[in-house]
Protein backbone atom coordinates (compact mmCIF):
# COMPACT_ATOMS: atom_id res chain seq x y z
CA UNK A 1 0.00 0.00 0.00
CA UNK A 2 2.49 2.52 1.39
CA UNK A 3 4.60 2.26 -2.19
CA UNK A 4 1.91 2.59 -4.40
CA UNK A 5 1.14 5.54 -2.37
CA UNK A 6 4.87 6.93 -2.43
CA UNK A 7 4.78 6.05 -7.02
CA UNK A 8 1.83 8.69 -7.14
CA UNK A 9 3.07 11.08 -4.94
CA UNK A 10 6.82 10.81 -6.66
CA UNK A 11 4.63 10.68 -10.15
CA UNK A 12 2.44 13.72 -9.62
CA UNK A 13 5.28 16.03 -7.91
CA UNK A 14 7.60 15.48 -11.11
CA UNK A 15 4.92 16.41 -13.50
CA UNK A 16 3.97 19.08 -11.72
CA UNK A 17 7.48 20.70 -11.33
CA UNK A 18 7.54 20.26 -15.40
CA UNK A 19 4.99 23.51 -15.38
CA UNK A 20 7.83 25.71 -15.05
CA UNK A 21 7.36 28.93 -17.78
CA UNK A 22 3.12 28.97 -17.01
CA UNK A 23 3.06 29.84 -13.19
CA UNK A 24 6.03 31.58 -10.79
CA UNK A 25 7.06 29.52 -7.64
CA UNK A 26 8.89 26.15 -7.17
CA UNK A 27 9.22 22.47 -6.35
CA UNK A 28 10.80 21.79 -3.07
CA UNK A 29 12.31 18.22 -2.01
CA UNK A 30 13.89 17.60 1.59
CA UNK A 31 15.23 15.28 4.05
CA UNK A 32 12.75 15.10 7.19
CA UNK A 33 14.28 14.46 10.64
CA UNK A 34 10.85 13.67 12.83
CA UNK A 35 10.20 13.48 16.64
CA UNK A 36 6.92 11.81 18.14
CA UNK A 37 4.81 13.59 20.49
CA UNK A 38 2.40 12.50 22.18
CA UNK A 39 0.79 9.04 21.29
CA UNK A 40 3.43 8.61 18.87
CA UNK A 41 5.96 9.63 21.09
CA UNK A 42 4.94 7.06 23.79
CA UNK A 43 4.25 4.46 21.50
CA UNK A 44 7.86 5.10 19.19
CA UNK A 45 10.22 7.31 21.72
CA UNK A 46 13.24 6.91 18.94
CA UNK A 47 13.57 9.98 16.75
CA UNK A 48 12.97 9.25 13.00
CA UNK A 49 15.97 9.36 10.33
CA UNK A 50 14.33 7.88 8.00
CA UNK A 51 11.41 10.81 6.42
CA UNK A 52 11.17 12.83 2.83
CA UNK A 53 8.93 15.77 2.21
CA UNK A 54 8.19 17.20 -1.40
CA UNK A 55 6.47 20.95 -2.29
CA UNK A 56 5.17 22.17 -5.23
CA UNK A 57 4.11 26.24 -4.52
CA UNK A 58 2.55 28.46 -6.97
CA UNK A 59 3.91 32.20 -5.97
CA UNK A 60 0.42 34.25 -6.26
CA UNK A 61 2.27 37.34 -5.53
CA UNK A 62 5.73 37.67 -4.57
CA UNK A 63 4.94 37.16 -0.80
CA UNK A 64 2.48 34.63 -1.23
CA UNK A 65 2.49 31.08 -2.03
CA UNK A 66 -0.12 28.44 -2.17
CA UNK A 67 0.47 24.37 -3.58
CA UNK A 68 0.72 20.95 -2.15
CA UNK A 69 2.51 18.87 0.37
CA UNK A 70 3.70 15.52 0.51
CA UNK A 71 5.59 13.16 2.58
CA UNK A 72 6.77 10.05 4.38
CA UNK A 73 8.42 9.35 7.72
CA UNK A 74 9.00 6.04 9.04
CA UNK A 75 9.31 5.44 12.71
CA UNK A 76 11.01 2.57 14.14
CA UNK A 77 11.56 1.00 17.04
CA UNK A 78 12.99 -2.89 18.58
CA UNK A 79 11.88 -2.93 22.53
CA UNK A 80 14.07 -5.21 24.13
CA UNK A 81 12.47 -8.66 25.48
CA UNK A 82 9.84 -7.69 27.93
CA UNK A 83 6.49 -8.73 29.98
CA UNK A 84 2.91 -6.68 28.75
CA UNK A 85 -0.16 -7.85 31.20
CA UNK A 86 -3.38 -7.18 30.56
CA UNK A 87 -5.51 -8.33 33.56
CA UNK A 88 -5.03 -12.29 34.05
CA UNK A 89 -3.02 -12.29 30.62
CA UNK A 90 0.60 -11.54 30.48
CA UNK A 91 2.81 -12.01 26.80
CA UNK A 92 6.41 -11.75 26.39
CA UNK A 93 8.61 -11.33 23.95
CA UNK A 94 10.37 -8.80 22.11
CA UNK A 95 8.53 -6.35 20.47
CA UNK A 96 9.05 -4.73 16.85
CA UNK A 97 7.06 -1.06 16.54
CA UNK A 98 6.94 0.45 13.13
CA UNK A 99 4.68 3.63 12.42
CA UNK A 100 5.16 5.25 8.80
CA UNK A 101 3.59 8.45 8.46
CA UNK A 102 2.18 10.05 5.43
CA UNK A 103 0.84 13.49 4.89
CA UNK A 104 -0.90 15.56 1.78
CA UNK A 105 -1.77 18.78 2.32
CA UNK A 106 -2.56 21.81 0.51
CA UNK A 107 -0.70 24.45 2.08
CA UNK A 108 -0.02 28.32 1.99
CA UNK A 109 3.38 30.04 3.29
CA UNK A 110 3.69 34.12 3.54
CA UNK A 111 7.34 34.91 2.67
CA UNK A 112 8.13 37.94 5.26
CA UNK A 113 11.04 39.68 3.36
CA UNK A 114 10.52 38.80 -0.20
CA UNK A 115 13.10 40.99 -1.26
CA UNK A 116 15.53 39.97 0.98
CA UNK A 117 18.66 37.12 0.70
CA UNK A 118 17.26 35.38 3.18
CA UNK A 119 13.65 34.55 3.18
CA UNK A 120 12.04 33.76 6.34
CA UNK A 121 8.16 32.35 6.15
CA UNK A 122 5.19 31.20 7.81
CA UNK A 123 2.83 28.38 6.60
CA UNK A 124 -0.26 26.09 7.04
CA UNK A 125 -0.98 23.17 5.68
CA UNK A 126 -4.64 21.15 5.88
CA UNK A 127 -5.48 17.99 4.37
CA UNK A 128 -5.01 14.68 5.51
CA UNK A 129 -2.18 12.03 6.95
CA UNK A 130 -1.96 8.45 6.28
CA UNK A 131 -0.93 6.48 9.45
CA UNK A 132 0.47 2.82 9.28
CA UNK A 133 1.36 1.24 12.70
CA UNK A 134 2.95 -2.04 13.37
CA UNK A 135 3.22 -4.15 16.48
CA UNK A 136 5.37 -6.94 15.39
CA UNK A 137 5.58 -9.82 18.04
CA UNK A 138 6.96 -13.19 17.51
CA UNK A 139 5.28 -14.50 14.03
CA UNK A 140 2.25 -12.33 14.59
CA UNK A 141 1.47 -8.25 14.57
CA UNK A 142 -1.45 -5.61 15.19
CA UNK A 143 -1.45 -3.46 12.36
CA UNK A 144 -3.77 -0.24 12.57
CA UNK A 145 -4.04 1.90 9.59
CA UNK A 146 -6.50 4.82 9.45
CA UNK A 147 -6.33 8.26 7.93
CA UNK A 148 -6.59 11.63 9.95
CA UNK A 149 -7.70 15.00 9.23
CA UNK A 150 -3.92 16.86 9.39
CA UNK A 151 -2.76 20.29 9.73
CA UNK A 152 0.96 21.68 9.63
CA UNK A 153 2.12 24.63 11.10
CA UNK A 154 5.85 25.58 9.66
CA UNK A 155 8.28 28.12 10.39
CA UNK A 156 10.90 28.30 7.68
CA UNK A 157 13.33 30.19 5.78
CA UNK A 158 14.86 29.75 2.15
CA UNK A 159 18.41 31.14 0.88
CA UNK A 160 19.28 31.72 -3.00
CA UNK A 161 22.22 29.58 -3.56
CA UNK A 162 22.51 29.31 -7.21
CA UNK A 163 20.52 30.54 -10.32
CA UNK A 164 16.99 29.32 -9.06
CA UNK A 165 18.17 27.45 -6.71
CA UNK A 166 17.00 27.78 -3.31
CA UNK A 167 18.69 26.65 -0.15
CA UNK A 168 15.19 25.31 2.33
CA UNK A 169 15.16 24.77 5.91
CA UNK A 170 11.89 24.31 8.23
CA UNK A 171 10.31 23.28 11.08
CA UNK A 172 7.16 21.96 10.82
CA UNK A 173 4.74 19.89 13.64
CA UNK A 174 2.28 17.86 12.09
CA UNK A 175 -1.36 16.91 13.79
CA UNK A 176 -3.18 14.35 12.69
CA UNK A 177 -6.39 14.56 14.38
CA UNK A 178 -8.20 10.95 16.05
CA UNK A 179 -9.51 8.54 13.62
CA UNK A 180 -10.15 4.47 13.53
CA UNK A 181 -8.10 3.30 16.34
CA UNK A 182 -5.41 5.53 17.04
CA UNK A 183 -5.45 8.93 18.99
CA UNK A 184 -4.37 12.13 18.07
CA UNK A 185 -0.65 11.08 15.81
CA UNK A 186 1.93 14.46 16.30
CA UNK A 187 5.13 14.74 15.30
CA UNK A 188 7.86 17.53 14.86
CA UNK A 189 9.91 17.60 12.35
CA UNK A 190 13.39 19.37 11.01
CA UNK A 191 13.26 19.81 6.91
CA UNK A 192 16.52 20.42 5.07
CA UNK A 193 16.63 20.78 1.57
CA UNK A 194 16.26 22.90 -1.98
CA UNK A 195 13.65 24.68 -3.65
CA UNK A 196 14.05 24.69 -7.25
CA UNK A 197 12.12 27.66 -9.27
CA UNK A 198 10.49 28.05 -12.30
CA UNK B 1 16.73 21.95 -13.07
CA UNK B 2 14.99 18.78 -14.40
CA UNK B 3 18.27 17.09 -13.56
CA UNK B 4 18.85 18.27 -10.15
CA UNK B 5 15.02 17.38 -9.75
CA UNK B 6 15.56 13.52 -10.28
CA UNK B 7 19.32 13.31 -8.76
CA UNK B 8 17.83 14.79 -5.17
CA UNK B 9 14.66 12.41 -5.79
CA UNK B 10 16.68 9.46 -6.46
CA UNK B 11 18.64 10.35 -3.05
CA UNK B 12 15.59 10.81 -0.92
CA UNK B 13 14.09 8.09 -2.22
CA UNK B 14 17.15 5.58 -1.69
CA UNK B 15 17.09 7.39 1.75
CA UNK B 16 13.98 6.54 2.38
CA UNK B 17 13.91 3.08 1.32
CA UNK B 18 16.10 1.91 4.44
CA UNK B 19 13.28 0.29 5.65
CA UNK B 20 13.60 -1.09 9.08
CA UNK B 21 13.68 -5.25 8.96
CA UNK B 22 12.44 -6.27 12.46
CA UNK B 23 13.41 -9.61 14.09
CA UNK B 24 17.29 -10.97 12.54
CA UNK B 25 17.11 -14.15 14.84
CA UNK B 26 14.99 -17.05 15.77
CA UNK B 27 14.53 -16.45 19.38
CA UNK B 28 14.00 -12.59 18.91
CA UNK B 29 10.65 -14.46 17.48
CA UNK B 30 10.29 -16.48 20.39
CA UNK B 31 7.09 -15.63 22.28
CA UNK B 32 5.62 -16.96 25.85
CA UNK B 33 1.78 -16.44 26.68
CA UNK B 34 0.06 -17.13 30.41
CA UNK B 35 -3.47 -16.96 31.46
CA UNK B 36 -4.89 -18.43 34.63
CA UNK B 37 -8.35 -18.35 36.91
CA UNK B 38 -7.80 -15.75 39.07
CA UNK B 39 -10.60 -17.18 41.34
CA UNK B 40 -8.51 -20.49 42.08
CA UNK B 41 -6.45 -20.47 45.19
CA UNK B 42 -2.89 -22.03 44.17
CA UNK B 43 -1.46 -20.93 48.18
CA UNK B 44 -3.78 -23.82 49.16
CA UNK B 45 -2.87 -26.91 46.56
CA UNK B 46 0.37 -28.35 46.86
CA UNK B 47 0.70 -31.51 44.72
CA UNK B 48 0.47 -31.89 41.19
CA UNK B 49 0.76 -34.95 38.35
CA UNK B 50 3.05 -34.69 35.26
CA UNK B 51 2.51 -37.50 32.25
CA UNK B 52 5.81 -39.03 31.38
CA UNK B 53 5.09 -38.10 27.78
CA UNK B 54 4.26 -35.18 25.65
CA UNK B 55 1.37 -35.82 23.17
CA UNK B 56 2.27 -34.04 19.92
CA UNK B 57 -1.53 -32.73 18.82
CA UNK B 58 -1.52 -33.44 14.59
CA UNK B 59 -4.88 -32.51 14.00
CA UNK B 60 -5.34 -35.92 11.92
CA UNK B 61 -6.03 -38.53 14.49
CA UNK B 62 -8.17 -40.82 13.25
CA UNK B 63 -10.49 -42.85 15.35
CA UNK B 64 -8.72 -45.78 17.21
CA UNK B 65 -5.31 -44.32 16.13
CA UNK B 66 -2.84 -43.46 18.85
CA UNK B 67 -1.69 -40.28 19.27
CA UNK B 68 2.25 -39.03 18.36
CA UNK B 69 4.35 -37.93 21.37
CA UNK B 70 7.92 -35.52 21.26
CA UNK B 71 10.54 -38.05 20.44
CA UNK B 72 13.71 -38.41 23.25
CA UNK B 73 15.75 -37.31 24.46
CA UNK B 74 13.50 -34.04 24.10
CA UNK B 75 10.49 -35.12 26.05
CA UNK B 76 12.65 -35.88 28.65
CA UNK B 77 14.79 -32.76 28.92
CA UNK B 78 11.18 -30.74 28.77
CA UNK B 79 9.54 -32.85 31.39
CA UNK B 80 12.39 -32.27 33.70
CA UNK B 81 12.74 -28.61 33.36
CA UNK B 82 8.65 -28.32 33.86
CA UNK B 83 9.43 -30.39 36.88
CA UNK B 84 11.96 -28.65 38.13
CA UNK B 85 10.32 -25.25 37.66
CA UNK B 86 7.55 -26.87 39.70
CA UNK B 87 9.28 -27.88 42.81
CA UNK B 88 11.43 -24.53 42.65
CA UNK B 89 7.39 -22.77 42.89
CA UNK B 90 6.48 -25.57 46.42
CA UNK B 91 4.87 -28.12 44.30
CA UNK B 92 5.55 -32.23 44.74
CA UNK B 93 4.76 -34.18 41.78
CA UNK B 94 2.99 -36.99 42.89
CA UNK B 95 1.23 -40.51 40.69
CA UNK B 96 -1.53 -39.23 38.93
CA UNK B 97 -3.59 -42.23 41.17
CA UNK B 98 -2.40 -40.38 44.41
CA UNK B 99 -4.95 -38.02 43.92
CA UNK B 100 -3.14 -35.04 42.84
CA UNK B 101 -4.52 -31.39 43.59
CA UNK B 102 -3.47 -30.52 39.81
CA UNK B 103 -2.68 -32.25 36.75
CA UNK B 104 -0.14 -30.36 34.36
CA UNK B 105 -0.82 -31.72 31.05
CA UNK B 106 1.74 -30.67 28.52
CA UNK B 107 1.21 -30.56 24.71
CA UNK B 108 2.69 -29.25 21.47
CA UNK B 109 2.25 -28.71 17.83
CA UNK B 110 3.30 -27.38 14.64
CA UNK B 111 1.63 -24.99 11.84
CA UNK B 112 3.48 -24.34 8.36
CA UNK B 113 2.25 -21.14 6.79
CA UNK B 114 3.31 -21.43 2.75
CA UNK B 115 3.18 -17.96 1.09
CA UNK B 116 2.49 -18.82 -2.62
CA UNK B 117 3.10 -15.72 -5.05
CA UNK B 118 2.50 -15.38 -8.70
CA UNK B 119 1.41 -12.24 -10.81
CA UNK B 120 0.90 -11.45 -14.70
CA UNK B 121 1.79 -8.29 -17.03
CA UNK B 122 0.20 -7.10 -19.59
CA UNK B 123 1.73 -5.29 -22.53
CA UNK B 124 -0.46 -3.90 -25.53
CA UNK B 125 0.27 -3.85 -28.93
CA UNK B 126 -2.50 -2.49 -31.29
CA UNK B 127 -5.37 -3.09 -28.27
CA UNK B 128 -4.03 -7.09 -28.13
CA UNK B 129 -3.25 -8.31 -24.37
CA UNK B 130 -0.13 -10.45 -24.69
CA UNK B 131 0.00 -11.83 -21.37
CA UNK B 132 3.11 -12.49 -19.49
CA UNK B 133 3.63 -14.14 -16.51
CA UNK B 134 6.26 -14.02 -13.59
CA UNK B 135 7.93 -17.06 -12.09
CA UNK B 136 5.73 -17.91 -9.15
CA UNK B 137 7.57 -17.76 -5.86
CA UNK B 138 6.60 -20.29 -2.43
CA UNK B 139 8.45 -20.00 0.87
CA UNK B 140 6.99 -21.73 4.19
CA UNK B 141 7.51 -20.34 7.67
CA UNK B 142 6.46 -23.06 10.59
CA UNK B 143 6.10 -22.49 14.02
CA UNK B 144 5.78 -24.72 16.99
CA UNK B 145 4.10 -24.35 20.01
CA UNK B 146 4.52 -26.03 23.29
CA UNK B 147 1.30 -25.51 25.65
CA UNK B 148 0.99 -26.55 29.51
CA UNK B 149 -2.31 -27.09 31.30
CA UNK B 150 -2.87 -27.10 35.00
CA UNK B 151 -5.96 -28.63 35.23
CA UNK B 152 -8.10 -28.70 38.35
CA UNK B 153 -10.73 -31.66 39.09
CA UNK B 154 -12.34 -33.18 41.96
CA UNK B 155 -15.69 -33.46 43.81
CA UNK B 156 -15.88 -29.51 44.18
CA UNK B 157 -15.83 -29.42 39.85
CA UNK B 158 -18.60 -30.67 37.51
CA UNK B 159 -16.26 -30.79 34.67
CA UNK B 160 -11.87 -30.62 34.77
CA UNK B 161 -11.37 -27.22 34.65
CA UNK B 162 -7.91 -25.42 33.10
CA UNK B 163 -7.02 -22.78 36.06
CA UNK B 164 -3.56 -21.77 33.99
CA UNK B 165 -2.18 -22.19 30.87
CA UNK B 166 1.26 -21.39 29.62
CA UNK B 167 2.12 -21.52 26.28
CA UNK B 168 5.19 -21.12 24.15
CA UNK B 169 5.29 -20.21 20.84
CA UNK B 170 8.75 -19.77 18.06
CA UNK B 171 9.44 -20.20 14.35
CA UNK B 172 11.09 -23.58 14.14
CA UNK B 173 15.07 -23.24 12.82
CA UNK B 174 15.31 -26.80 11.69
CA UNK B 175 17.24 -28.39 14.57
CA UNK B 176 15.94 -28.40 18.19
CA UNK B 177 17.23 -25.91 20.03
CA UNK B 178 17.58 -26.93 23.90
CA UNK B 179 18.23 -22.86 25.46
CA UNK B 180 15.04 -21.89 23.56
CA UNK B 181 13.02 -24.13 25.04
CA UNK B 182 14.21 -23.90 28.52
CA UNK B 183 14.09 -20.16 28.08
CA UNK B 184 10.75 -20.50 27.20
CA UNK B 185 9.78 -22.83 29.55
CA UNK B 186 11.20 -20.82 32.55
CA UNK B 187 9.96 -17.47 31.16
CA UNK B 188 6.41 -19.21 31.27
CA UNK B 189 6.53 -19.71 35.38
CA UNK B 190 8.88 -16.66 35.77
CA UNK B 191 5.69 -14.18 34.76
CA UNK B 192 3.70 -16.71 36.98
CA UNK B 193 4.07 -15.95 40.73
CA UNK B 194 1.16 -16.78 41.73
CA UNK B 195 2.11 -20.36 41.06
CA UNK B 196 3.96 -20.15 44.08
CA UNK B 197 2.90 -22.37 46.63
CA UNK B 198 5.66 -21.23 49.38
Amino acid sequence: MKRIILAAIVFAFVGLANTYGQVGGHFAIQYDISFGTGNLGEYISQPSFRGASMQYRASLSDQFLLGIDAGWNVFYEEKPYDSYTSGTQTLSGKQYRIQNQVPLLVSADYILTADKAVQPYIGLGIGTMYSERVTEMGYYYIEENPWHFALKPELGLMYEVGYNTKFKFAAKYYTGFPAGELETQGYFTISTGFAFEF
Amino acid sequence: MRRNVFLLLSAVVMLVSCYPDGAETYQDMDIVYTNYDEKFDFVSKGTYSLPDKIVKITGNLAAGELPEYVTEPYNTQILNRIESNMTALGWTKVDAANDPDLALLPASWTNTTVYYWSDYWCWYYYYYCGWGWYYPTVSTVTTGTLVLSLVAAGEEYIDPSIVWVGAANGVLSGSYNTSRVNDAIDQAFEQSPYLNTK
